[in-house]
């Protein structure tokens, strides 16, 4: 019955939620707390797989009564499986991060050397370089010795206030580590087996993140520099997140704080609330039959 | 001056040269920031070893040369800002979206023409 339950719920979490939250657009109005229930979906799915590779064999041997042998090989395989799951859930972790890591300070070295530091126009932003091209530009390089990066082009079509809020919105970035956020859900969909993957999570997250910084330029340099920059910096090609991001940001009230708590509760009980009701029955039962 | 600078100024003397440097004459060309000789060659040494220059001799003097235009790297490194698939664990946040591939070429382009 346990393993039942978590293999329902762990699909629904792995198939249909991601699908639901990914079309909603409630999680405009409340980015960084929806981060928190998709990073809780995933965890809380992950959990459920392994509940049932623990629970499965277990039960259906007491179902059926089998000899303790047999009930101590299930649980050794079952063991096995488990770990093998979360190995392959922390080397994929461990990949993203190594591999990131070396190419922020590649590209750090290659942009120190190509900074024009003469076109800064009086900026005094830690960090800041100016990159040489007329596509206008600007992102942010993560790590211990972060970097923003503007091209001479977002110099030229942005007022000074639009620089403010696209710098605050670049530090943002670098102030909440989004890039261990997205490290952590492109270390879930490489680990992920190729036919069951999805980036419904990974592109839905990059939105909700990019969310999170606009929110804090317009809190530093207002809604409307927020909403010119984007227009000045992107074109239609962005797609429908640019649109997202330029709708909410025209908003009064972009952010809802009762939706927040709402999200929030709800991303701790999808957490808790499994392990309460189904793991810590199970467990008292099967370890008072443990065959090892 | 800081180490950064420092390299980044001796990249702009050989970016703005038409052959390759020996390291006196990139020390000639930034002398007036009193710097010694060998910090030069250590710089230019490091900047070798970090594959941003190449290294060739010519009879007892070692010449410098970058290994890329600045164009090139400029246009490469948007690439890498630009570049977002999770099957190669792109974490480079930017402030727009993705960019369709017209529009990376049209940097690239620009960036070639720049400069």
């Amino acid at each position: 019955m346990t393993a039942l339950l978590l293999g329902a719920l762990g699909l629904f979490l792995s198939l249909v939620a991601p699908g639901l939250l990914a079309a909603a657009r409630w999680p405009d109005r409340a980015p960084a707390p929806a981060v928190v229930l998709w990073q809780a979906i995933t965890l809380a799915g992950v959990l459920c797989a392994l509940g049932v590779v623990l629970a499965g064999p277990e039960e259906l041997i007491r179902a059926a009564d089998g000899n303790r042998r047999v009930a101590s090989a299930a649980l050794v395989a079952a063991l096995a499986v488990a770990a093998v799951i979360v190995l392959r859930l922390l080397v994929s972790l461990g990949g993203v991060m190594w591999r990131s890591r070396a190419r922020r300070a590649r590209h750090r070295l290659l942009v120190d050397l190509l900074d024009r530091a003469e076109q800064r126009h009086g900026l005094d932003v830690e960090g800041l370089r100016v990159l040489d091209g007329a596509q206008p530009l600007a992102y942010c390089v993560a790590g211990r010795s972060p970097r923003v990066v503007l091209t001479g082009g977002a110099l030229d079509v942005l007022n000074t206030t639009q620089i403010a809020a696209v710098v605050a919105h670049e530090q943002a970035h670098l102030r909440h580590r989004h890039e261990l956020v997205r490290e952590s859900f492109t270390a879930f969909y490489q680990a992920v087996p190729r036919p069951l993957r999805s980036r419904a999570p990974l592109d839905a997250v990059r939105l909700l993140l990019e969310m999170v910084a606009d929110d804090a330029a317009a809190r530093r340099s207002g809604g409307d520099a927020v909403r010119g920059a984007l227009t000045l910096l992107s074109d239609d090609s962005a797609g429908a997140g640019r649109d997202r991001r330029l709708s909410r940001l025209a908003d009064q009230q972009p952010r809802s704080v009762a939706l927040s708590v709402i999200v929030l509760v709800g991303a701790v009980a999808l957490l808790v609330l499994p392990t309460l009701v189904v793991v810590v029955p199970w467990l008292s039962v099967a370890v008072s039959n443990w065959p090892l | 001056m800081p180490l950064g600078d420092l390299e980044r100024e001796v990249m702009t003397q050989l970016w703005g040269s038409a052959g390759p440097l020996s390291v006196r004459q990139v020390h000639e060309a930034i002398r007036g920031r009193d710097l010694a000789y060998t910090t030069v060659m250590t710089v230019l040494d490091r900047l070798a070893k970090k594959g941003v220059v190449n290294r060739e001799r010519d009879g007892r003097a070692w010449l410098y040369a970058p290994v890329q235009t600045r164009e090139q790297m400029t246009a490469g490194l948007m690439m890498d800002a630009l570049e977002d698939t999770p099957d190669q664990d792109a974490a480079l946040a930017h402030f727009v979206g993705r960019l369709s591939p017209e529009a990376l070429a049209a940097a690239i382009e620009a960036a070639r023409r720049q400069g």
